[in-house]
Protein backbone atom coordinates (compact mmCIF):
# COMPACT_ATOMS: atom_id res chain seq x y z
CA UNK A 1 0.00 0.00 0.00
CA UNK A 2 1.16 3.64 -0.80
CA UNK A 3 1.57 6.47 1.39
CA UNK A 4 -2.15 7.54 0.51
CA UNK A 5 -4.38 5.22 1.16
CA UNK A 6 -7.26 5.36 -1.50
CA UNK A 7 -10.10 3.50 -2.40
CA UNK A 8 -8.18 2.30 -4.87
CA UNK A 9 -5.54 0.58 -2.41
CA UNK A 10 -8.87 -1.31 -0.61
CA UNK A 11 -10.14 -2.59 -4.20
CA UNK A 12 -8.55 -5.53 -4.92
CA UNK A 13 -6.70 -5.58 -8.08
CA UNK A 14 -7.40 -8.86 -10.79
CA UNK A 15 -3.22 -9.72 -9.70
CA UNK A 16 -4.50 -10.39 -6.28
CA UNK A 17 -7.76 -11.78 -7.43
CA UNK A 18 -6.03 -13.84 -9.40
CA UNK A 19 -5.90 -17.59 -8.40
CA UNK A 20 -8.12 -17.30 -5.73
CA UNK A 21 -11.88 -17.54 -5.80
CA UNK A 22 -14.67 -18.95 -3.72
CA UNK A 23 -14.90 -22.58 -3.42
CA UNK A 24 -17.10 -24.83 -1.63
CA UNK A 25 -14.56 -25.10 1.47
CA UNK A 26 -13.95 -20.91 1.98
CA UNK A 27 -17.64 -20.53 1.53
CA UNK A 28 -18.79 -23.19 4.43
CA UNK A 29 -16.05 -21.25 6.38
CA UNK A 30 -17.43 -17.97 5.59
CA UNK A 31 -20.59 -18.69 6.27
CA UNK A 32 -19.73 -20.63 9.85
CA UNK A 33 -16.97 -17.20 10.99
CA UNK A 34 -19.45 -14.90 9.59
CA UNK A 35 -22.14 -16.47 11.49
CA UNK A 36 -20.36 -16.26 14.55
CA UNK A 37 -18.64 -12.53 14.01
CA UNK A 38 -22.31 -10.87 13.30
CA UNK A 39 -23.89 -12.58 15.92
CA UNK A 40 -21.63 -11.66 18.91
CA UNK A 41 -20.54 -8.24 17.94
CA UNK A 42 -18.45 -6.05 21.06
CA UNK A 43 -19.26 -2.31 20.76
CA UNK A 44 -16.79 -0.42 22.06
CA UNK A 45 -18.71 3.20 22.94
CA UNK A 46 -17.56 6.20 22.02
CA UNK A 47 -20.01 8.25 23.20
CA UNK A 48 -19.41 12.00 23.05
CA UNK A 49 -22.34 13.93 22.66
CA UNK A 50 -26.36 13.80 22.97
CA UNK A 51 -26.01 10.75 20.74
CA UNK A 52 -24.77 8.68 23.79
CA UNK A 53 -27.76 9.06 25.57
CA UNK A 54 -29.75 7.89 22.78
CA UNK A 55 -27.18 5.12 22.43
CA UNK A 56 -27.27 4.03 25.90
CA UNK A 57 -31.61 4.08 25.75
CA UNK A 58 -30.70 1.55 23.10
CA UNK A 59 -28.17 -0.54 25.54
CA UNK A 60 -30.50 -0.83 28.05
CA UNK A 61 -33.65 -2.64 28.98
CA UNK A 62 -36.66 -1.23 26.35
CA UNK A 63 -34.57 -1.67 23.04
CA UNK A 64 -32.10 -4.07 24.47
CA UNK A 65 -29.23 -4.61 22.04
CA UNK A 66 -27.78 -7.35 23.97
CA UNK A 67 -31.28 -9.21 21.87
CA UNK A 68 -28.38 -8.79 18.88
CA UNK A 69 -25.06 -10.43 20.32
CA UNK A 70 -23.92 -6.94 21.63
CA UNK A 71 -24.45 -8.51 25.18
CA UNK A 72 -20.87 -7.01 26.48
CA UNK A 73 -20.15 -3.42 26.14
CA UNK A 74 -16.36 -3.39 25.76
CA UNK A 75 -14.74 -0.44 27.42
CA UNK A 76 -11.44 -1.19 26.36
CA UNK A 77 -10.64 -1.12 22.81
CA UNK A 78 -8.48 -4.46 22.80
CA UNK A 79 -11.50 -6.18 23.21
CA UNK A 80 -13.99 -4.78 20.94
CA UNK A 81 -14.89 -5.15 17.60
CA UNK A 82 -17.33 -2.58 16.57
CA UNK A 83 -16.63 0.92 17.31
CA UNK A 84 -19.37 2.92 17.81
CA UNK A 85 -19.17 6.72 17.92
CA UNK A 86 -22.13 8.44 19.25
CA UNK A 87 -21.97 11.94 18.93
CA UNK A 88 -19.89 15.02 17.63
CA UNK A 89 -16.50 14.63 17.37
CA UNK A 90 -14.15 17.84 18.07
CA UNK A 91 -10.65 18.14 16.71
CA UNK A 92 -9.37 17.53 19.90
CA UNK A 93 -10.31 13.98 20.66
CA UNK A 94 -9.45 13.11 17.06
CA UNK A 95 -6.49 11.63 17.98
CA UNK A 96 -8.24 9.74 20.63
CA UNK A 97 -10.93 8.03 18.40
CA UNK A 98 -7.70 7.30 15.96
CA UNK A 99 -5.82 5.94 19.06
CA UNK A 100 -8.73 3.62 19.93
CA UNK A 101 -9.63 2.78 16.30
CA UNK A 102 -5.69 1.58 16.52
CA UNK A 103 -5.73 -0.33 19.28
CA UNK A 104 -8.84 -2.41 18.46
CA UNK A 105 -7.67 -5.76 16.86
CA UNK A 106 -8.96 -6.94 13.35
CA UNK A 107 -11.53 -7.77 12.67
CA UNK A 108 -13.36 -4.63 13.36
CA UNK A 109 -15.74 -2.33 11.70
CA UNK A 110 -17.45 1.02 12.87
CA UNK A 111 -20.49 2.50 13.33
CA UNK A 112 -20.90 6.59 12.63
CA UNK A 113 -24.00 7.63 15.07
CA UNK A 114 -25.53 10.85 13.98
CA UNK A 115 -25.22 13.66 12.10
CA UNK A 116 -22.66 15.20 14.21
CA UNK A 117 -20.63 12.03 13.86
CA UNK A 118 -21.40 11.85 10.08
CA UNK A 119 -20.84 15.07 8.60
CA UNK A 120 -20.15 17.35 11.21
CA UNK A 121 -23.75 18.33 11.71
CA UNK A 122 -24.89 21.49 12.51
CA UNK A 123 -21.70 22.26 13.88
CA UNK A 124 -19.77 23.52 10.76
CA UNK A 125 -16.91 25.15 12.59
CA UNK A 126 -13.52 25.77 13.81
CA UNK A 127 -13.53 23.20 16.71
CA UNK A 128 -15.40 20.23 14.62
CA UNK A 129 -14.09 17.04 13.28
CA UNK A 130 -16.65 17.43 9.43
CA UNK A 131 -17.27 13.38 9.81
CA UNK A 132 -15.62 11.07 11.24
CA UNK A 133 -14.33 8.77 8.35
CA UNK A 134 -11.81 12.25 7.82
CA UNK A 135 -10.11 10.25 10.77
CA UNK A 136 -11.37 6.64 10.61
CA UNK A 137 -12.95 4.29 8.22
CA UNK A 138 -16.67 3.96 8.74
CA UNK A 139 -18.69 0.99 8.11
CA UNK A 140 -22.12 2.38 8.55
CA UNK A 141 -23.54 5.99 9.04
CA UNK A 142 -26.84 6.38 11.33
CA UNK A 143 -28.20 9.16 10.36
CA UNK A 144 -30.97 11.62 12.88
CA UNK A 145 -30.38 14.15 15.35
CA UNK A 146 -30.16 11.86 17.17
CA UNK A 147 -31.20 8.62 15.46
CA UNK A 148 -33.60 6.77 17.56
CA UNK A 149 -32.54 3.35 18.88
CA UNK A 150 -34.64 1.76 16.47
CA UNK A 151 -32.64 3.99 13.99
CA UNK A 152 -29.44 2.76 15.69
CA UNK A 153 -30.53 -1.01 15.86
CA UNK A 154 -31.73 -1.06 11.68
CA UNK A 155 -28.08 0.26 11.78
CA UNK A 156 -26.36 -2.40 13.25
CA UNK A 157 -28.51 -5.35 11.28
CA UNK A 158 -27.18 -3.49 8.25
CA UNK A 159 -23.72 -3.81 9.91
CA UNK A 160 -24.40 -7.83 10.35
CA UNK A 161 -25.41 -7.62 6.53
CA UNK A 162 -22.74 -6.53 5.60
CA UNK A 163 -20.38 -9.02 7.81
CA UNK A 164 -22.16 -12.02 6.23
CA UNK A 165 -21.50 -11.02 2.90
CA UNK A 166 -17.31 -11.12 3.51
CA UNK A 167 -15.60 -13.62 2.05
CA UNK A 168 -11.90 -14.81 3.71
CA UNK A 169 -10.40 -14.98 -0.26
CA UNK A 170 -10.93 -11.04 -0.87
CA UNK A 171 -7.00 -10.04 0.24
CA UNK A 172 -8.04 -6.52 0.68
CA UNK A 173 -11.02 -7.39 3.63
CA UNK A 174 -8.62 -6.89 6.73
CA UNK A 175 -6.25 -4.13 5.31
CA UNK A 176 -5.60 -1.35 7.98
CA UNK A 177 -5.17 2.43 6.57
CA UNK A 178 -2.94 3.89 8.75
CA UNK A 179 -2.11 7.36 8.75
CA UNK A 180 0.80 8.40 6.29
CA UNK A 181 4.36 9.75 6.71
CA UNK A 182 2.14 13.58 5.82
CA UNK A 183 -0.19 12.78 8.60
CA UNK A 184 -3.20 11.71 6.20
CA UNK A 185 -5.21 8.77 6.76
CA UNK A 186 -6.95 10.64 3.51
CA UNK A 187 -5.58 12.69 0.55
CA UNK A 188 -6.09 16.24 1.91
CA UNK A 189 -8.00 16.61 -1.39
CA UNK A 190 -10.43 14.65 -0.35
CA UNK A 191 -11.29 15.42 3.75
CA UNK A 192 -11.55 18.94 2.06
CA UNK A 193 -14.14 17.76 0.06
CA UNK A 194 -16.03 15.79 2.75
CA UNK A 195 -15.68 18.81 4.82
CA UNK A 196 -17.87 20.78 2.88
CA UNK A 197 -21.07 21.91 4.53
CA UNK A 198 -23.24 18.22 4.20
CA UNK A 199 -20.27 17.12 2.32
CA UNK A 200 -20.49 13.25 2.67
CA UNK A 201 -24.24 13.35 3.73
CA UNK A 202 -24.82 13.44 -0.08
CA UNK A 203 -22.54 10.80 -0.62
CA UNK A 204 -23.88 8.33 1.26
CA UNK A 205 -24.87 5.11 -0.34
CA UNK A 206 -26.45 2.05 1.70
CA UNK A 207 -23.60 0.05 2.36
CA UNK A 208 -26.01 -3.16 1.96
CA UNK B 1 -24.78 53.97 49.48
CA UNK B 2 -24.64 51.54 46.59
CA UNK B 3 -21.54 50.10 45.10
CA UNK B 4 -20.99 52.21 42.68
CA UNK B 5 -20.98 55.45 44.57
CA UNK B 6 -19.22 53.86 47.37
CA UNK B 7 -16.21 52.80 44.31
CA UNK B 8 -16.59 56.92 43.24
CA UNK B 9 -15.90 57.89 47.00
CA UNK B 10 -12.76 55.78 47.47
CA UNK B 11 -11.18 55.27 43.53
CA UNK B 12 -12.59 58.80 41.92
CA UNK B 13 -11.56 59.28 38.61
CA UNK B 14 -10.74 54.97 38.40
CA UNK B 15 -13.96 54.46 38.05
CA UNK B 16 -14.88 55.49 34.77
CA UNK B 17 -18.57 55.36 34.48
CA UNK B 18 -21.26 53.10 35.75
CA UNK B 19 -24.70 52.21 34.31
CA UNK B 20 -28.08 49.71 35.31
CA UNK B 21 -28.75 47.24 32.83
CA UNK B 22 -31.47 45.43 33.34
CA UNK B 23 -31.60 45.67 36.93
CA UNK B 24 -27.68 44.68 37.50
CA UNK B 25 -25.04 47.63 38.28
CA UNK B 26 -22.09 47.12 36.21
CA UNK B 27 -19.06 49.39 36.76
CA UNK B 28 -16.18 49.98 34.19
CA UNK B 29 -13.17 50.63 35.94
CA UNK B 30 -9.12 51.36 34.70
CA UNK B 31 -7.13 49.09 33.75
CA UNK B 32 -4.48 49.79 36.14
CA UNK B 33 -6.00 49.77 38.82
CA UNK B 34 -8.68 46.81 38.54
CA UNK B 35 -6.86 44.94 40.63
CA UNK B 36 -6.58 46.91 43.46
CA UNK B 37 -10.43 47.99 42.90
CA UNK B 38 -11.37 44.14 42.96
CA UNK B 39 -9.82 43.27 46.14
CA UNK B 40 -11.35 46.53 47.87
CA UNK B 41 -14.98 45.06 46.76
CA UNK B 42 -13.80 41.63 48.44
CA UNK B 43 -12.49 42.73 51.64
CA UNK B 44 -14.30 45.68 52.54
CA UNK B 45 -17.13 45.93 55.09
CA UNK B 46 -20.49 46.77 53.30
CA UNK B 47 -19.50 45.22 49.95
CA UNK B 48 -18.02 41.49 51.08
CA UNK B 49 -18.24 40.40 47.32
CA UNK B 50 -16.74 36.91 47.90
CA UNK B 51 -17.20 34.87 45.25
CA UNK B 52 -16.28 35.36 42.08
CA UNK B 53 -19.11 33.97 39.45
CA UNK B 54 -17.69 34.01 36.33
CA UNK B 55 -14.86 36.38 34.13
CA UNK B 56 -15.01 36.45 30.12
CA UNK B 57 -14.87 39.42 28.02
CA UNK B 58 -16.73 40.36 24.97
CA UNK B 59 -15.45 41.49 21.58
CA UNK B 60 -17.82 43.58 19.97
CA UNK B 61 -18.89 43.61 16.09
CA UNK B 62 -17.93 47.53 16.10
CA UNK B 63 -14.11 47.01 15.23
CA UNK B 64 -13.64 50.98 17.20
CA UNK B 65 -14.94 49.49 20.16
CA UNK B 66 -12.83 48.07 22.84
CA UNK B 67 -12.88 44.66 23.67
CA UNK B 68 -14.14 44.29 27.31
CA UNK B 69 -13.09 41.68 30.18
CA UNK B 70 -15.93 41.20 32.51
CA UNK B 71 -15.99 40.25 36.27
CA UNK B 72 -19.28 39.04 37.62
CA UNK B 73 -18.81 39.12 41.18
CA UNK B 74 -21.67 37.92 43.78
CA UNK B 75 -21.81 39.03 47.42
CA UNK B 76 -23.21 35.35 49.06
CA UNK B 77 -23.91 37.23 52.82
CA UNK B 78 -25.88 40.50 51.17
CA UNK B 79 -27.62 38.24 47.59
CA UNK B 80 -25.84 41.18 46.16
CA UNK B 81 -24.26 40.66 42.28
CA UNK B 82 -21.56 43.58 40.60
CA UNK B 83 -20.58 43.65 37.46
CA UNK B 84 -17.34 44.97 36.87
CA UNK B 85 -16.00 45.15 33.19
CA UNK B 86 -12.55 46.69 32.20
CA UNK B 87 -12.17 48.41 28.17
CA UNK B 88 -9.16 47.05 26.65
CA UNK B 89 -7.94 49.20 23.62
CA UNK B 90 -8.16 46.16 20.95
CA UNK B 91 -4.63 48.23 19.29
CA UNK B 92 -2.68 48.23 22.28
CA UNK B 93 -1.64 45.17 24.11
CA UNK B 94 -4.68 42.92 25.72
CA UNK B 95 -3.16 42.04 29.25
CA UNK B 96 -4.67 42.49 32.44
CA UNK B 97 -3.75 41.74 36.16
CA UNK B 98 -4.62 38.43 37.39
CA UNK B 99 -7.33 37.89 40.16
CA UNK B 100 -6.02 34.35 41.09
CA UNK B 101 -4.45 35.66 44.20
CA UNK B 102 -7.89 37.12 45.39
CA UNK B 103 -10.35 33.94 44.06
CA UNK B 104 -8.79 30.53 43.21
CA UNK B 105 -11.51 30.10 41.17
CA UNK B 106 -9.96 32.55 38.72
CA UNK B 107 -7.37 29.99 37.30
CA UNK B 108 -9.46 28.02 34.89
CA UNK B 109 -11.68 31.50 33.83
CA UNK B 110 -8.79 33.68 33.39
CA UNK B 111 -7.37 30.41 31.38
CA UNK B 112 -10.42 30.40 29.25
CA UNK B 113 -10.13 34.13 28.33
CA UNK B 114 -6.56 34.07 27.41
CA UNK B 115 -7.47 30.75 24.92
CA UNK B 116 -10.35 32.62 23.69
CA UNK B 117 -10.01 35.89 23.17
CA UNK B 118 -5.99 36.19 23.99
CA UNK B 119 -6.07 38.39 27.09
CA UNK B 120 -2.96 37.58 28.96
CA UNK B 121 -3.41 37.73 32.38
CA UNK B 122 -0.44 39.29 34.72
CA UNK B 123 0.47 37.32 37.44
CA UNK B 124 -1.45 34.20 36.43
CA UNK B 125 0.33 30.99 37.74
CA UNK B 126 -0.20 28.84 34.76
CA UNK B 127 -1.68 30.72 32.25
CA UNK B 128 -2.71 27.78 28.90
CA UNK B 129 -4.85 27.11 26.76
CA UNK B 130 -7.65 25.37 28.11
CA UNK B 131 -10.39 24.52 25.60
CA UNK B 132 -8.12 24.94 22.77
CA UNK B 133 -5.05 21.96 22.60
CA UNK B 134 -1.84 23.44 23.69
CA UNK B 135 -0.13 23.66 20.00
CA UNK B 136 -3.36 25.01 18.08
CA UNK B 137 -2.02 27.72 16.28
CA UNK B 138 -4.82 29.28 14.67
CA UNK B 139 -5.70 31.95 17.17
CA UNK B 140 -8.31 33.03 19.64
CA UNK B 141 -11.52 31.73 18.00
CA UNK B 142 -13.82 34.25 19.77
CA UNK B 143 -12.79 37.14 18.19
CA UNK B 144 -14.60 38.42 15.66
CA UNK B 145 -11.77 39.06 13.19
CA UNK B 146 -11.87 35.08 13.41
CA UNK B 147 -13.45 32.78 10.84
CA UNK B 148 -16.20 30.62 11.72
CA UNK B 149 -14.81 27.53 10.25
CA UNK B 150 -10.96 28.64 11.54
CA UNK B 151 -8.13 29.91 9.48
CA UNK B 152 -6.64 26.62 8.11
CA UNK B 153 -8.18 24.32 5.74
CA UNK B 154 -10.24 21.23 6.69
CA UNK B 155 -7.61 18.97 5.77
CA UNK B 156 -4.46 20.78 7.32
CA UNK B 157 -7.03 21.10 10.59
CA UNK B 158 -7.17 17.67 10.70
CA UNK B 159 -3.57 16.80 10.00
CA UNK B 160 -2.60 18.81 13.03
CA UNK B 161 -5.11 17.11 15.01
CA UNK B 162 -4.04 13.51 13.54
CA UNK B 163 -0.55 14.11 14.28
CA UNK B 164 -1.69 15.70 18.10
CA UNK B 165 -0.11 13.38 21.04
CA UNK B 166 -3.33 13.08 23.19
CA UNK B 167 -1.61 12.23 26.56
CA UNK B 168 0.55 15.34 26.64
CA UNK B 169 -2.80 17.29 26.81
CA UNK B 170 -2.81 16.17 30.73
CA UNK B 171 -0.35 15.64 33.44
CA UNK B 172 -1.13 13.54 35.88
CA UNK B 173 -1.45 16.71 38.78
CA UNK B 174 -4.47 17.87 36.47
CA UNK B 175 -5.75 14.26 36.90
CA UNK B 176 -5.56 13.85 40.59
CA UNK B 177 -7.26 15.11 43.73
CA UNK B 178 -4.48 14.06 45.76
CA UNK B 179 -3.11 17.93 45.24
CA UNK B 180 -5.94 19.37 46.45
CA UNK B 181 -6.50 17.63 49.30
CA UNK B 182 -4.76 19.67 51.93
CA UNK B 183 -6.70 22.53 51.24
CA UNK B 184 -10.38 21.18 51.21
CA UNK B 185 -12.43 22.23 54.75
CA UNK B 186 -11.89 19.85 57.71
CA UNK B 187 -15.10 18.14 56.97
CA UNK B 188 -14.60 17.29 53.93
CA UNK B 189 -11.18 15.94 54.38
CA UNK B 190 -12.69 13.90 57.07
CA UNK B 191 -15.22 12.30 54.99
CA UNK B 192 -12.88 12.03 51.86
CA UNK B 193 -10.72 10.40 54.33
CA UNK B 194 -12.48 7.18 55.58
CA UNK B 195 -15.40 7.31 52.73
CA UNK B 196 -15.63 4.36 50.32
CA UNK B 197 -12.95 5.48 48.16
CA UNK B 198 -10.54 4.75 50.91
CA UNK B 199 -8.43 6.49 52.29
CA UNK B 200 -6.78 9.35 50.12
CA UNK B 201 -3.34 10.61 52.38
S1 LIG C 1 -26.35 14.39 15.82
FE1 LIG C 1 -27.67 15.65 17.14
S2 LIG C 1 -28.05 14.34 18.93
FE2 LIG C 1 -26.24 13.52 17.87
S3 LIG C 1 -24.46 14.49 18.82
FE3 LIG C 1 -25.05 15.74 17.07
S4 LIG C 1 -26.40 17.32 17.92
FE4 LIG C 1 -26.29 15.66 19.41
Amino acid sequence: MGLTPSAADLTPTDAELAGVSPNFLTTTLDALTNWGRANSLWPMPFGTACCAIEFMATAAGRFDVARFGMERMSFSPRQADLLICAGRLPFKLAPIIRRIWDQMPQPKWSISMGACASSGGIFDTYAMVQGIDTIIPVDVYVPGCPPRPEGLIYGVTMLQKKIRGETMVDPTLRRETEVDARGFYLPPEKIDVLSEPFGNSVHQTRSA
Amino acid sequence: MTAATALQAAFGSAIVRSAVSCGDLIVWVERDRAHDILAWLRDTAGQEYNYLTDITAVDYRDPERPLEVVYQLRSLARKADLRVKIALDKLGPLEVESVYDLWKGADWLEREVFDMFGVTFRGHPDLRRILMWDTYAEGHPLRKDFPLRGHFTRAEQTRQALAANPEAHYSIEELTIAEAFGELPEDVRRRLAHGERGRVK
